[in-house]
């Protein structure tokens, strides 16, 4: 969002040219840059562009079936897109696979929340922790420092009573700040949310929120696809919308609320 | 100490001194079979029950460190009991090769592959006749120790082979690769998705899995003085390891060793008692028999199943307490 004017006008759809230029620029945490996918005859994104400001709360928005999770899987490495580059601090990272994205610093969470359920909490916590060395064959999972992180990481969730628990046994609530908990285990450059609020009773939405914006402060990119427009316009500045597989508007909450074309894609058709 | 911590220590200096008391050749020729099942129980648990690919290929490394080892000892003289170590590791660099093929899918494929991988050997050890003997075999030097004692070499080596494979097993179940193995068993897209890099992890864990396999068949080969394409081949092999996880509960530690000493002991029992011309046929029924009973009624295995009850009763869980629930708090 490097390119973003102040106004209080929504800008329209990013450009591929737009994204490379962001990328280069330090202040931008993940760049993408003209991405298409399709799978067999359906194109389920198409020169899907945008920038991820550096310490922002970015949204993702647009109808069901607009294509944010399948720009998330192919920023994350799930997908491999058939066109386009992702960039992270600048380094492209296109066709990498998941685990190797992870530890150039891009975190997720899963739209239907997934944990290790016959794991405790805790170990929950300690997966996502660096790169295999041979030393990691013969040391203990779970101590120093990581350890410590866990606790408190799990602490910042209220989670710490439970983290010897099965985390299959954990309530819907409890599993989706336990994957927030962990995706911020490997001190990740920038954290992808994918509804964060999905199915979440308001209570629970807002204490999300509350760590959300508490993580941000202390340095946390987060860039989060959600339907709760409420979440979103109280959290998240700038907003992205996305229609068709494709960026159609950018902007503040504000702009992007009154934009005709988003109204359009909302309600039209 | 614990129970746990003391028991196999105890059982290990009592099957360490038994030989000393017990010299017939039928109870330590059970135990050094039941030791071997164990340790290959426990390697193949590392990929069935920790990383939750199931293998039906460990046979066919056992029947490679067989050839191997054997071809070793009659072509050039190399001892099996010093080229044993080595032969695991060429088990484990092979069982690498096949992993690299066929792990980077998620899925059964895998399954496919091992079983693939046993008969595509089994054909090269039968149709390499100027180096394998073909059909009719290969036969190993005897060593040259009295009757009475022959045994023991044997005895003991694959009493090593159990200690060496629970040591690493436990080495793994307690280090983040471990974890890592698990997290891909659970959800191998959520393991990939926070870093496990889940190709890797499972390559190294069948590398692993299949070496004790590979050490076994060298051991066997020169117990049996002898090695062929039937014999050292048989799935039975591989099927006796799966029963013996799934009756000891797959992706513990002690289940594997626990269903090898119960399940083993039995169909030689089995053998033993009834009339030569159908041992064969009815162990391998009472072996069907163990394997529908264990999936109908205990699907989890005897370790599982009981530390489950015992964890029931005595542990509060998240449910019996609403009160510490976060959300509640708030």
């Amino acid at each position: 969002m490097t390119a973003l004017p102040a106004s209080a006008a929504a800008v329209g759809p990013g450009s591929a040219a737009d994204a490379e230029m962001a990328a280069r620029d330090p202040s931008t945490s993940l760049a993408v840059s003209g991405i298409d996918k399709s799978f067999g005859g359906i194109q389920a994104l198409t020169d899907c562009s945008l920038a991820v400001r550096k310490g922002s709360i970015t949204a993702l928005i647009g109808p069901n079936g607009s294509g944010k999770t399948t720009l998330f899987n192919c920023i994350t490495g799930f997908y491999e897109p058939d066109r386009g580059r992702v960039y992270v601090r600048g380094v492209p990272i296109t066709g990498r696979r998941p685990s190797d994205i992870v530890h150039l610093g891009v975190m997720r969470t899963f739209q239907v929340t997934r944990i290790f359920r016959r794991m405790t909490v805790l170990e929950n916590m300690i997966v996502p922790v660096r790169q295999l060395t041979l030393r990691a064959l013969f040391t203990a999972a779970i101590k120093g420092h990581e350890r410590d992180r866990a606790e408190a990481l799990l602490e910042f969730v209220g989670l710490q009573d439970l983290r010897h628990e099965q985390a299959g046994s954990l309530s819907f609530g409890q599993q989706k700040l336990l994957e927030l908990g962990a995706a911020l285990m490997a001190e990740p450059e920038i954290v992808l949310l994918d509804e964060p609020a999905g199915g979440l009773n308001p209570v629970m939405i807002e204490k999300i929120a509350g760590y959300v914006r508490e993580l941000n402060g202390r340095g946390v990119t987060f860039l989060i696809i959600e339907h709760n427009m409420g979440f979103v316009m109280n959290l998240c500045d700038p907003v992205i919308v996305m229609h068709r597989g494709t960026v159609i508007a950018q902007g503040s909450p504000a702009a992007v609320r009154e934009d005709p074309i988003v109204l359009d894609a909302y309600l039209g058709d | 100490m614990k129970l746990r911590t003391v028991f196999p220590i105890v059982m290990l200096g009592l099957f360490l001194v038994l030989p000393i008391v017990v010299r017939e050749g039928f109870y330590l020729d059970l135990l050094l079979f039941t030791f071997m099942y164990a340790a290959m129980s426990v390697g193949w648990d590392i990929m069935g029950g920790l990383a939750g690919y199931v293998s039906l290929g460990h046979v066919g490394f056992f029947g490679l460190g067989s050839y191997v080892a054997g071809l070793l000892v009659v072509h050039f003289g190399i001892p099996v009991f010093l080229s044993a170590p080595f032969v695991g590791i060429l088990a484990g660099i092979v069982g690498a090769g096949l992993g690299w093929i066929s792990l980077r899918a998620r899925g059964t494929s895998f399954v496919i592959v091992t079983l693939t991988f046993t008969y595509v050997i089994q054909l090269v050890a039968l149709n390499l006749r100027d180096i394998t003997g073909g059909s009719s075999g290969l036969y190993l030097p005897l060593l040259t120790l009295p009757a009475d004692v022959v045994i023991l070499p044997f005895y003991y080596g694959m009493l090593v082979l159990l200690v060496v494979a629970i040591l690493v097993s436990l080495a793994i179940r307690r280090s983040k690769f471990g974890l890592g193995l698990v997290a891909i068993r659970e959800e191998e897209g959520k393991a990939d998705g926070s870093g496990v890099n889940t190709s890797l992890y499972k390559i190294l864990a069948f590398a692993i899995s299949v070496s004790f396999a590979g050490v076994a068949g060298a051991l066997h080969a020169q117990y049996l003085n002898y090695v062929d394409p039937d014999l050292a081949f048989e799935l039975i092999i591989t099927l006796n390891l799966i029963i013996m996880c799934l009756v000891g509960s797959r992706g513990t530690l002690w289940g594997p060793v626990l269903g090898a000493f119960l399940v083993q002991p039995l169909s030689q029992y089995l053998i033993y008692l009834t009339p030569s011309g159908i041992a064969g046929q009815v162990h391998l029924v009472a072996l069907g028999v163990v394997l529908v009973l264990v999936v109908m009624f205990m699907p989890d295995g005897i370790i599982t199943t009981w530390t489950s009850r015992r964890g029931g009763r005595g542990r509060a869980r998240p449910v019996d307490a609403p009160e510490r629930l976060p959300e509640a708090a708030t």
